[in-house]
């Protein structure tokens, strides 16, 4: 990409060509400006997509596998495990990875810290399509996906800490939509649908708070209904729904500094300098709230711990896995994140990031999957099972990937002149009424 | 999801939270006292009396039309199988919804065997985790459940603290959860026994009016001294169960968890959905609130990113 | 009047026949049939004959009610010198279904709180039977008392052999 763009390659990044003073078509939006021939040379030249091709050629037809002849033959069909690692890792670390969404959105729409701004719709697409993607590997799961509706429409159970999930997961999902439907309005050319979202963004945004409070919080409670199963130093009969919605926080603040980082190193030919500029401090920004979340999340974990008295259980094999998973995974980041912002040196908070987002997960997996049944055995899931979960995630970074070279998330969206123009009469109108976030839109386009 | 109206969905979410109060809310005070239908029937498993036949097993098989064993039902080479490097003996599945198991206690000479099966529990974990309401408590003690309109996300499996449903993993198209469902449709609400009891060569298993079923067990405790071990398991475990055991050894040798706890499954989980009424209402304003105090200092004017690109901003962030 | 006296005095006479025929030896059966629950095991001829010579003790089958007295220290208490009665085939007490609707209801119904856990008729054979057998070193074995019957032969699938029939899934199985 780098060599395309020296040799003169104009990205899409407004409405029309400055060249050709003509609108972009959406041909060739999608091709980001690139003509097709240039489009697929960059795309076959990619060792990466060489790796997704592989991924793709053995996790297809697993996929198709699993769907015609049941979870059966892709799973050990284990009536002691039944959540494998679809949901394990698919569900229960996918979502507090997401988390980021409605960080961001709280800092930058209720606190007003606009400095984070230009990370902020990274952070959406983030949740969004972490989300989404939850949802997905739900389907892989679930025994019968087409029936996902039924607890909206078909039969409630709305006693069941599931219920509440799925009605917020799926809310949460509309309201994330709508949240970066902004990019793809922008995009598409549709400005009155991105002032209408940005009207009601204060309410999406609080929803989004609402929504993700309880519902990291409710995959937790999930595991209360299985008080015997999990190991009581990963269950806490009062405390599971916050340590899972506390360590949701860092989680989705720190897999923001993790794709931040590789969009960087990867794709910085699509960042402005906007983003660029900005990533350094806003990385920091974040590790701060993240290691401030992490020393909570650590006080809660020993709370837990305290609360039922379980430090007996520390003195076992399962007490040195838990303290591992304690230490690498809380402990290490926090103090890396601590050296990292008082020296200012955003390498090392970004290595804390990785840690930090391979702890969450390693904690989903240590709860769903490995110390669950530590009374019978362990589960060690099917070998196309794990393939399953890697082709999902495949297609979690493609998609990923797709959306990030097209849509303004990593840049401006640089309007035309006259509608420039248009808002800043607009700007001076209303000059006197609250400001609206329309405004805001405009102003950052000089 | 994209494809509707913004204010429609608004209206959904808003409406979603308020199914999902008013339905925390209810679980809450309904659950609270729930034990079990007084005219509930149950059946009482009488330990030293089964003589691992396994002719409740080849019953529950005919009944339920299940599909054909592997082994005849009279094989007892069953009972040494065991899964897991050891570590566990037959469970129910998809394929027998009833097993016998032998046991060698450490305190007895003789071998101890136990039916397992679903204990229809008072207050069943499985019913309460699942969210489409697919399972039922009949007023006749059985929990039954509808195919009809599970999803097959399995969380009754997990939540199950006697490892009871089985899952038709083979199946692509119709997978579903089977369990012993007391032989409901077929028999309980006929006024008749389940196929397993009345097969039964020994009465090990005494079918009856769960609050006889006590009666029995303690007469039975209290008129054989050194027989049983004092205790019914299923009388106040896990909110009690219809299906009741009796023991000559400790139930702890005998497969049995020895501490699951009197609470049904439900109260652990009551701590969170009490909580989730009060985030839905105090969350809206509490975080309007910050937001209006944040405007008041910063206010729209300010937020520029060039103005805040200000080198000590960064110092006081979080 | 005087028919009404002939009446009772034959019931009296019949009564103080039967129940006095009770002790004695020529009028117990010689052989019982134990086939009211035939379905997947045939019957079983029993030899009454043959086990009363080896038991010491009517009791020790028949509790209280050959009028032989019991030391089962949960009937003393009512029965240590109980009469004989008139029926005294295991199937007079014990009913063959004893978990019918009907039979729960009667029982729920009934005054007595001490017959509460009244075993059923296939029970309190294989208890009495199989539990002698074993200290006297008897037959234990299902068909060495009652063959299997074809019905019975289906019901326990004895032709059930492991033949694998998920070979598609093992194919596929890495594991």
């Amino acid at each position: 990409m780098k060599s395309l763009i020296k040799c003169g390659v104009k990205l899409v990044d407004s409405p029309t060509n400055k060249e050709s003073r003509h609108s972009w078509s959406l041909k060739q939006k999608l091709f980001f400006g690139l003509t097709p021939g240039q489009y697929f040379g960059q795309a076959l030249r990619n060792p990466f997509n060489w790796i997704l091709g592989i991924i793709f050629a053995i996790g297809l037809p697993l996929i198709a596998y699993r769907y015609l002849f049941g979870l059966g033959v892709v799973t050990h069909a284990s009536n002691d495990y039944p959540w494998g690692l679809f949901l394990g890792f698919g569900l229960f670390a996918m979502v507090p990875l997401s988390a980021s969404g409605f960080m961001l959105g709280t800092t930058v729409e209720i606190f007003g810290r606009h400095d984070f701004e230009p990370i902020e719709r990274l952070a959406l697409l983030n949740g969004l399509l972490g989300y989404f993607f939850a949802v997905v590997y739900l389907l892989v799961d679930l025994g019968q996906p087409w029936r996902l509706p039924y607890p909206m429409v078909v039969s409630f159970g709305p006693a069941a800490v599931l219920f509440l999930v799925a009605w917020h997961v799926a809310t949460y999902l509309s309201v994330q939509v709508a949240e970066v439907s902004v990019a793809f309005f922008e995009w598409i050319g549709w400005l009155g649908g991105n002032r209408f979202v940005r009207r009601i963004a204060i309410g999406l945004t609080i929803a989004g708070i609402i929504l993700s409070t309880l519902h990291q919080g409710a995959l937790g409670a999930l595991f209360n209904y299985a008080p015997g199963k999990v190991h009581p130093l990963w269950y806490s009969a009062s405390f599971q729904w916050i340590h899972f919605f506390c360590s949701s926080i860092p989680a989705g603040l720190c897999m923001v500094i993790a794709v931040s980082t590789i969009v960087k190193k990867t794709m910085s030919w699509r960042c402005d300098r906007n983003f660029l500029d900005n990533l350094d401090r806003c990385t920091l920004g974040l590790a701060k709230g993240a290691s401030l979340a992490l020393i909570t999340y650590l006080a809660i974990k020993l709370i837990g711990v305290a609360h039922d008295n379980e430090w007996g259980y520390l003195a076992t094999g399962w007490g040195a896995w838990f303290m591992a998973e304690i230490g690498f995974g809380v402990i290490l980041p926090i103090i890396l994140f601590a050296y990292a912002i008082h020296h200012r040196k955003v390498g090392l908070a970004r290595l804390g990031a990785f840690i930090t987002v391979f702890g969450i997960v390693l904690n989903r997996l240590n709860t769903a999957l490995i110390t669950f049944n530590w009374q019978l055995y362990q589960e060690i899931p099917h070998v196309f099972e794990v393939l399953i979960t890697i082709t999902v995630f495949a297609i979690y970074i493609v998609v990923y990937r797709f959306i990030l070279y097209r849509l303004p998330i990593l840049y401006v969206w640089k309007e035309q002149p006259q509608e420039a123009l248009a808002a800043e009469a607009v700007k001076t109108n209303t000059i006197t009424t609250a400001p609206s976030p329309a405004g805001a839109l405009y102003r950052r386009i000089d | 999801m994209s494809g509707i109206s913004r204010r429609r969905f608004l209206a959904a979410s808003v409406a979603g939270c308020a199914a999902t109060t008013l339905a925390g809310t209810k679980k809450a005070l309904a659950s609270g006292s729930f034990s079990g239908y007084p005219e509930g029937m149950g059946v009482l498993v009488d330990l030293t009396r089964c003589v691992g036949c396994r002719s409740c097993e080849a019953a529950c098989n005919k009944e339920q039309q299940l599909p054909a064993p592997e082994l005849p039902f009279d094989d007892k080479s069953v009972f040494d199988q065991t899964f897991h490097d050891g570590k566990q003996l037959r469970r129910p599945d998809e394929n027998a919804y009833t097993v016998v198991n032998r046991y060698q206690p450490a305190s007895s000479d003789q071998p101890v065997y136990r039916k397992v099966q679903c204990n229809h529990c008072s207050e069943p974990a499985c019913l309460t985790s699942c969210f489409v309401n697919a399972y039922t408590k009949t007023k006749e003690g059985a929990v039954i459940y509808n195919s009809k309109v599970c999803v097959g996300c399995r969380n009754c499996m997990i939540a199950c603290p006697f490892h009871i449903p089985g899952y038709s993993y083979s199946s692509a198209f119709d997978p579903v959860v089977k369990k012993c469902i007391f032989c409901h449709e077929t028999r309980l609400k006929n006024g008749l026994p389940p196929a397993c009891v009345e097969i039964c060569p020994q009465e090990a298993l005494t079918f009856g009016k769960r609050k006889e079923l006590l009666k029995i067990g303690n007469n039975r405790i209290q008129t054989h001294p050194g027989r049983y071990v004092n205790r019914i398991y299923g009388e106040k475990e896990l909110g009690g169960t219809s299906w009741m055991y009796l023991s000559p050894v400790p139930f702890s040798e005998v497969g049995f968890d020895p501490n699951p706890g009197n609470d049904p499954i439900i109260n652990q989980v009551k701590d969170f959905l009490g909580t989730v009424p009060m985030v839905l209402a105090i969350w809206p304003a509490m975080f309007a609130g910050f937001h209006l105090l944040a405007k008041k200092h910063d206010g729209h004017e300010g937020h520029d990113q060039t103005a805040d690109k200000t080198p000590g901003d960064e110092g006081d962030e979080q | 009047m005087n028919a009404k006296l002939f009446g009772v005095t034959l019931i009296m006479a019949v009564s103080i026949l039967a129940t006095g025929s009770l002790s004695l030896a020529g009028d117990m059966p010689e052989q019982v049939s134990l086939d009211t629950m035939v379905k997947y095991f045939s019957g079983v001829k029993f030899d009454h004959a043959m086990h009363t010579e080896l038991g010491e003790d009517c009791s020790r089958c028949h509790h209280h009610t050959t009028g032989t007295g019991t030391t089962d220290s949960r009937c003393v208490s009512c029965h240590a010198d109980s009469d004989g009665v008139a029926n005294v085939a295991c199937r007079d007490c014990h009913v063959v279904d004893p978990f019918s609707a009907e039979h729960l209801n009667q029982k729920a119904l009934s005054r007595y709180q001490f017959h509460i856990d009244k075993p059923g008729l296939k029970a309190v054979y294989h208890w009495n039977c199989v539990g002698c057998h074993e200290t006297m070193s008897g037959p234990t074995g299902c068909q060495t008392c009652h063959t299997r019957t074809p019905d019975g032969d289906a019901f326990f699938h004895a032709d059930a052999s492991p033949v694998d029939t998920n070979w598609v899934k093992q194919l596929f199985d890495l594991k």
